[in-house]
């Protein structure tokens, strides 16, 4: 309890740092690809120089990855080189970061309710066998059913419709969240935390005071949860760029899909610097819960102990 | 009142809809890279550039002669190294603004500027000097010699001038590659799942169709049942294994779309023993292409209107350059092929030719995506030479690879490639042949050399005349059918399907949507 500040701080200074090292990290990976990165681009095309300096690929690595942060923080994302060649970066990742947020917040509701479910004791263990097997489906099998399924129904509105969107955006959701080990993890993972807890001799003593167990492990446990959730929301981040890519759907996976496999650089950095925030923006809530459940553990009255009881 | 007044304008927009046509959603097997026709690298490049931009000349799919949209007369000029355009007038360009010499000019002038990387441009920069204004409608283009052909050399899309502000240093990465400004019939923009084309009457356009709607076609076994459930009106290309359902459904129609493109197996000359021609010539008689085209591309024997036809040198049969007096060896000849590698010392022990004792055993790569268009071909050619007494190892190159390794000459670890050229508006094979160097065989696959060969070529440069230049290709044409730096295979239609509610679409060679005015969509 002396340090309660310290995991928090680590976790909101990483939050923090996030957004510029992930972009390093990439260039780094840019340009330890065989050949130049400039090179790999213009595949040979005479004017390659001048497309080099104007995509600052002509000067190292530091040099464009400063450039490119200097440009982000100004706001200019520039222009996509290939994947969507002469859309402005921008354009295409503002509507993209609101549906690959709404695609992991539908996805993360099962694990809510498999977690809550869990939590109460309400999923009997037998029933564990068929969730871990569901969760041994890797997400891209069923995406692919579903986008089979969805471009017969729909045809040519399959891949640009609005309405075909909410559609793929509940399927993509119940994809993620049940497959890949998503909602058999959040089942037994919040089990075992809570198992754990109520071994405590704190929540015995409560018991016998005829208090709730809940109340009193709740506080205790939010922490672990909300590590736990976390991490499962990280994993429903990464499976997110499969499910859009086989979906198609128009979010931060797929551009980060589609520029990985064009070698769009400055599309490639900008959707991976999506993620980082993302994942910057949940750690912070995670250290800001922390801070809560300190704070309610030392605002709460000290349970004496019998010692040699 | 306000309900009657209500119901007019609705009946009137109604028929407006009704009178400019429906849209229609095509399926392509992928997204075009571009709209900007300066850097078109695909097929699907070239055929969405076809709706939304005018080329000053181009081939009419009717009856092949040379004509234009955008030019009224001509005439040539500077003792024949310049070409003199009256344009035609009332033209717009999509964004409203007339059309004027100097977006002529500035499009001459964007391709020869060095800031355009530009592999388009760099293959005019060869031929045009310049572009001099005369006036608001005329133009006079510079040639650096004098060409045969001037017109069929000026196939190239014209650009708006104002839409880069008379920067001649055109960029790829430009809003104008996804939202481009043309003349053609249709404006088009690119969105993050397709392209979307609104239809825009002009001086020389009056499309039928409305709207249209190119999108990536995913699985094609889906493309052909979201065609059939009409959710889509037309593929562009559909595999030789999904022909049989579209031709037995009375509601679509399977169309031939003629890509002039014909595919060849490159030899590397210059590795033992392939640099004996007499083995490349065995290699010729071992291919029995009777049985790869039936058993790839599923040509019946004695099919008429085959979409697959044999060649004997590098054009398309239909090509006046083609030397029909050069037969094509359209069956094997294995004791024909035993001789001449017995001829150039070669030993069979065992079923295997050996060459200075050891098996000969050769690396074969194959564009990945020629598979589509004809299945397993490359393990059908290796099992022929295998049954010849020749072995092979295989590989598929993806389509990237092949544009920066292959074409640029620096796959010369393998032995064999098998690839296909496709020529739009002028059918010139020089850079597949010369001899790599000064700018000269920059699609030299493997770099192969012949003193005869480059001859031949720069007569095909300095030709004055069409015939003079035919001639030059006539015996290029022989003189590669014997020296056989390609084992030239055929040339190979695809095959289009559109429903039947898609009228009057006549289908254009290569750039496919040339007399899309005449197009109808009664959905």
């Amino acid at each position: 309890m002396k340090r309660w500040w310290a995991q928090p701080l680590v976790r909101a200074v990483v939050a923090l740092a996030l957004p510029f090292a992930v972009p390093a990290i990439i260039t780094l990976l840019i340009w330890a690809l065989p050949g130049s990165p400039a090179d790999n681009i213009c595949r040979g095309a005479t004017g390659c120089d001048a497309l080099a300096a104007r995509w600052n690929l002509d000067q190292g690595m530091v040099h464009f990855y400063l450039a490119w942060m200097g440009d982000a923080l100004r706001g200019d994302l520039g222009r996509s080189w290939s994947a969507v060649q002469g859309v402005g970066i921008r354009e295409l990742l503002a509507p993209a970061v609101p549906v690959t947020v709404m695609l992991i917040s539908l996805s993360v509701l099962p694990l809510f309710l498999g977690a809550a479910l869990a939590g109460l004791g309400w999923i009997p263990r037998r029933f564990d066998p068929i969730f871990q097997a569901v969760g041994l489906v890797p997400a891209m099998v069923p995406a692919l059913v579903v986008y089979a399924v969805i471009t017969l129904a729909m045809g040519a509105v399959a891949a640009d419709g609005s309405e075909s969107l909410l559609l793929k955006l509940f399927a993509g959701a119940l994809i993620l969240g049940t497959t890949d080990g998503a909602l058999s993890g959040a089942i037994t993972g919040t089990r075992s935390v809570f198992d754990n807890e109520r071994k405590q001799q704190y929540v015995l003593v409560a018991q016998l005071r005829g208090e709730g167990v809940l109340s009193n492990t709740l506080p205790n446990v939010a922490g672990a949860l909300a590590g736990q959730l976390r991490a499962r929301i990280l994993h429903l981040l990464s499976g997110a760029v499969i499910v859009e890519a086989v979906l198609r759907i128009d979010g931060l996976g797929d551009f980060l899909w589609r520029a990985t496999l064009h070698q769009d650089f400055g599309l490639l950095l900008a959707a991976a610097t999506g993620f980082a925030l993302v994942s910057g923006v949940i750690l912070l809530l995670q250290a800001s819960l922390e801070v809560l459940v300190a704070w309610h553990q030392r605002r709460a009255p000290q349970v004496p102990v019998a010692v040699g009881a | 009142m306000g309900r009657s007044r209500h119901l007019l304008i609705a009946a009137g927009l109604s028929a407006a809809v009704l009178s400019t046509g429906a849209a229609l959603t095509y399926y392509e097997g992928s997204l075009p890279t571009t709209l900007n026709p300066l850097y078109a690298a695909k097929m699907v490049d070239y055929r969405a550039q076809e709706l939304v931009f005018d080329r000053l000349w181009y081939h009419s799919p009717i009856n092949n002669e040379l004509e234009s949209k955008l030019v009224a007369s001509w005439e040539m000029t500077d003792g024949g190294k310049g070409i003199k355009l009256e344009l035609v007038s009332g033209i717009k360009w999509h964004g409203g603004e007339p059309f004027t010499a100097d977006d002529v000019c500035f499009t001459v002038k964007a391709m020869l500027d060095p800031g355009t990387p530009s592999p388009i441009a760099e293959a005019y920069r060869d031929i045009l000097a310049g572009c001099t204004v005369e006036g608001r409608s005329t133009a006079v283009v510079h040639f650096t010699r004098f060409v045969h052909n001037p017109r069929e050399r000026l196939g190239f899309a014209v650009l708006p001038e104002g839409a880069f502000e008379g920067n001649t240093a055109i960029s790829p990465d430009l809003e104008f590659s996804a939202r481009p400004s043309g003349t053609g019939p249709m404006k088009g923009s690119r969105g993050t799942r397709g392209v979307t084309f609104q239809s825009f009457a002009n001086a020389q356009h009056n499309p039928q169709i409305a709207q249209m709607q190119l999108q990536e076609s995913g699985d094609p076994l889906l493309g052909i049942k979201a065609l059939i459930n009409n959710s889509v009106q037309g593929i562009i290309e559909v595999a030789p294994n999904f022909r049989a359902d579209v031709s037995s459904s009375d509601e679509l129609a399977l169309k031939s779309y003629d890509l002039r493109s014909w595919w060849f197996v490159a030899i590397n000359t210059k590795k033992a023993p392939l640099d004996d021609r007499r083995v490349r010539q065995a290699l010729n008689f071992m291919l029995d292409r009777t049985e790869l085209r039936e058993k790839s591309i599923g040509v019946k024997p004695g099919e008429r209107n085959s979409p697959c036809e044999f060649i004997s040198g590098p054009f398309v049969p239909s090509s006046p350059y083609y030397n029909r007096s050069v037969p094509a060896v359209e069956r094997s000849d294995l004791a024909q092929a035993e001789a001449l590698l017995k001829e150039a010392g070669m030993e069979k022990v065992g079923g295997r030719w050996q060459f200075k004792g050891q098996p000969i055993s050769l690396r074969m790569g194959m564009e990945k995506s020629l598979d589509n268009e004809a299945p397993d071909i490359l393990s059908y050619i290796s099992n022929q030479f295998e049954a010849a007494g020749i072995g092979s190892q295989v590989y598929k190159i993806p389509p990237d690879n092949w544009t920066t390794e292959a074409i640029t000459g620096h796959l010369t670890d393998y032995d064999l490639l098998v690839g296909k050229w496709s020529f739009g508006q002028v059918e010139d094979v020089n850079e597949l042949y010369y001899t790599r160097s000064r700018g000269k065989g920059t699609r030299n696959i493997f770099n192969y050399s012949d003193p005869e060969v480059d001859r031949l070529l720069a007569q095909y440069d300095a030709a004055k005349i069409d015939t003079a230049a035919r001639d030059a290709y006539h015996k290029l044409h022989a003189k590669l059918a014997e020296d056989l730096p390609y084992l030239f295979l055929w040339k190979l239609d695809t095959k289009s399907a559109w429903r039947n509610e898609v009228k009057s679409n006549t289908i254009a060679p290569y750039f496919y949507f040339t007399q899309f005015d005449a197009w109808r969509y009664e959905g």
